[in-house]
């Protein structure tokens, strides 16, 4: 197991075209780490950085403390799984697999013995003799992942590795990589712009925009604490709102008719300063207003209803803005479009950041 | 249950239209035209072919006559081991020249393939004859070479250029070079090595493909052979040709088969090609 540090990384790619603007980042020993972002934020280029397919203009990469800018992509011991399918088409998965150890003159018993071993950890065993063109595109990069171990490499690098499934292979396959990480135990830096996907395998989560590391935490602490505008309307679905402050000492807030006592503990915004309020579509309750008494939440209209299978997403206008709630399908069969509702916002959830 | 039972009838299978509509006859014209066509391929072929069977030897019918003959001659011979053994060098230099450039043009220097481009058809529009006249003044100094009929396969890589350079530049535009390369050197592959076992093994179909052409130009050059005084196997049609007709037709003859047979081998090349480019499609 190896550490992993990128140290004031810098890229720049013609004239202007700043890829990476001074990236750092650690990836402990056997932790797997996403880089999460869209398209051009960088985070290819820094991984590409990594394997040696590019030179840094400034910065270095440590494996276990030992600059590796200066060595070529084929001595830096990585293992890497690419986007685009990038089998060997003239071997067979066995070939593939065994090939870096055939590079490394590894006798063919032992070549044997471990693609083997990797093809039945990656569920391909019955499939060794396939070429790629007879493999499906999930079982290609099974084998591609089977082929990045082959060698033990220090650090494990993914380039999107399931961008080109479908939805239900890249479930199935992302679980596949995480226990396949967490089996060996290996260093591993994960990019991907799938958030739903960076948060359900990784140890921690590197947001980046425009070739800048936005926030760096657990999927959890990046769902629910975004540090900045960007991370929160990147990561999840999330509203915002328009606020002022209320109180700074009694943290609270007025959004629209209501007053709302936030509970994120970095509040630090000065009495009416206007601030944006992030609140999360699972945190919004919508309640119809022929519920009993009047209840305490803004008063609005339904303006859509869409049913995404266990919960239902419903719109709203009403005085804090257009929301977006997540309400259990059960309790949508209530709601239907021009229903007198109200909306309810869970203060403790609520996260305020200066507008953007 | 019934109504979960119940199969759906039996759909009427739509009954076949006339005959007619199935086969549509070729207007008159369409047919007359594809006649002349043929005809103008075909008649020389079955006019040659009858040529060198045709005339009178010692009274009878000459048959395979002109054929053994040739067969017998031993200038035949030597003139056609020239000609195979200046394909190969050319075949040899060609492949070794140009594989490993093109491959490092299409990795690493992409902004060259214009240049490159435009360098492979220059041989077209420089003709032969305009070609060794520069080459003369050049190669002269250098006895060793100019003497022996190595020199055509150095000559000949000049003309098998665009032949093998487009085969090869289609044979890894089919593939997904920089990903492959790249995954190689992942698994710690040198460049050499990539070349060798990955790049070269996926361009088999382009390499023989273009490597069958160039044996085609090698076989069938004429000018600078015969302006270099070396007795190839064109040259030596033609001056067979100068003294018997029929026996001129006879080497025609063995010379289109032996043509016929490098187009088999393309076609046979192109099936395995085909496989390649699926696998290719698949990516």
């Amino acid at each position: 197991m190896a550490r992993l540090e990128l140290r004031g990384l810098r890229k720049q790619f013609g004239r202007g075209v700043v890829a990476l603007d001074r990236l750092d980042l650690e990836v402990g020993s056997g932790e797997l780490v996403s880089l999460l972002g869209p398209s051009g934020c960088g985070k290819t280029t820094a991984l590409r950085i990594v394997a040696g397919f590019e030179v840094p203009d400034e910065g270095e990469v440590l494996v276990d403390g030992v600059d590796v800018v200066g060595l070529p992509a084929s001595r830096r011991n990585m293992g890497m799984v690419f986007q685009s399918y990038s089998l060997f088409p003239n071997m067979t998965a066995e070939d593939n697999v065994a090939y870096p150890l055939r590079i490394r003159r590894q006798p063919k018993a032992e070549r044997q013995r471990r693609s083997g071993e990797l093809l039945a950890m990656v569920g391909l065993a019955t499939q060794a003799d396939r070429y790629p063109h007879q493999l499906s595109g999930g079982q290609q990069q099974r084998v591609a992942l089977a082929r990045a171990l082959a060698h033990e490499p220090a650090v494990l690098l993914l380039d999107e590795p399931l961008s080109a499934l479908d939805a239900k292979v890249r479930v199935t396959l992302r679980e596949e990589v995480r226990r396949v990480q967490l089996e060996l135990g290996i260093t591993t830096l994960y990019v991907t712009h799938d958030q739903e996907e960076a948060l359900a395998i990784s140890d921690r989560v590197a947001v980046m925009s425009e070739g800048r590391l936005e926030q760096v935490g657990t999927p959890a602490e990046v769902y629910a604490s975004p540090r900045s505008p960007f991370v929160a309307s990147f990561v999840g679905t999330v509203n915002r709102l328009e606020a002022t402050v209320a109180s700074r000492a009694e943290r609270t807030v007025r959004c629209g008719e209501l007053v709302l006592r936030v509970g994120a503990e970095d509040f630090e915004h000065p009495d009416g300063t206007t601030v944006a309020l992030y609140v999360r579509p699972e945190d919004v309750t919508v309640r119809p207003l022929t519920d009993g008494p009047a209840p305490a939440g803004a008063g609005g209209t339904v303006r859509g209803v869409t049913f995404l299978g266990s919960v239902t997403r419903v719109r709203v206008d009403c005085s804090l803005g257009s929301v977006v709630a997540d309400v259990s399908s059960e309790e949508a069969l209530h709601l239907a479009p021009g229903e007198a509702v109200s909306v309810e916002l869970d203060p403790r959830r609520l996260r305020t950041l200066a507008p953007a | 249950m019934a109504a979960l039972t119940a199969t759906a009838p039996a759909r009427p299978v739509p009954a076949r239209g006339p005959r007619r509509l199935a086969r549509r006859r070729l207007p008159i014209w369409h047919l007359l035209w594809l006649v002349v066509a043929a005809a103008y391929f075909v008649v020389p072929v079955v006019s040659l072919l009858e040529f060198s069977f045709g005339g009178r030897v010692g009274g009878h019918a000459a048959g395979f006559h002109w054929y053994l003959t040739v067969f017998n001659d031993p200038s035949f011979r030597s003139s056609f081991l020239l000609s195979v053994r200046i394909a190969i060098e050319t075949v040899v230099l060609s492949n070794l020249l140009l594989v490993p450039s093109v491959f490092w043009i299409h990795l690493r220097l992409p902004h060259l393939r214009p240049v490159m481009n435009f360098v492979s058809v220059l041989p077209f529009v420089v003709p032969p004859i305009v070609l060794i006249v520069g080459l003369i003044p050049f190669l002269s100094p250098f006895t060793f070479l100019y003497s022996r009929p190595e020199v055509l396969a150095f000559i000949y890589v000049v003309f098998a250029l665009p032949f093998l350079y487009r085969s090869l530049d289609a044979g890894l535009r089919a593939i997904d070079l920089r990903t492959l390369a790249e995954a190689s050197a992942n698994c710690g592959a040198s460049s050499a090595s990539t070349l060798l076992r990955v790049v070269l093994p996926n361009l088999r179909a382009a390499v023989i493909g273009g490597s069958f052409l160039t044996v085609a130009i090698a076989m069938g050059e004429f000018t600078i052979s015969s302006l270099l005084s070396f007795n190839t196997f064109p040259v030596y049609i033609f001056n067979i040709g100068e003294n018997t007709g029929n026996e001129a037709a006879a080497l025609s003859v063995i010379s289109l088969l032996l043509t016929w047979a490098f187009m088999v081998g393309l076609f046979i090349v192109g099936r395995g090609g085909r496989a390649g480019a699926q696998v290719a499609a698949t990516r």
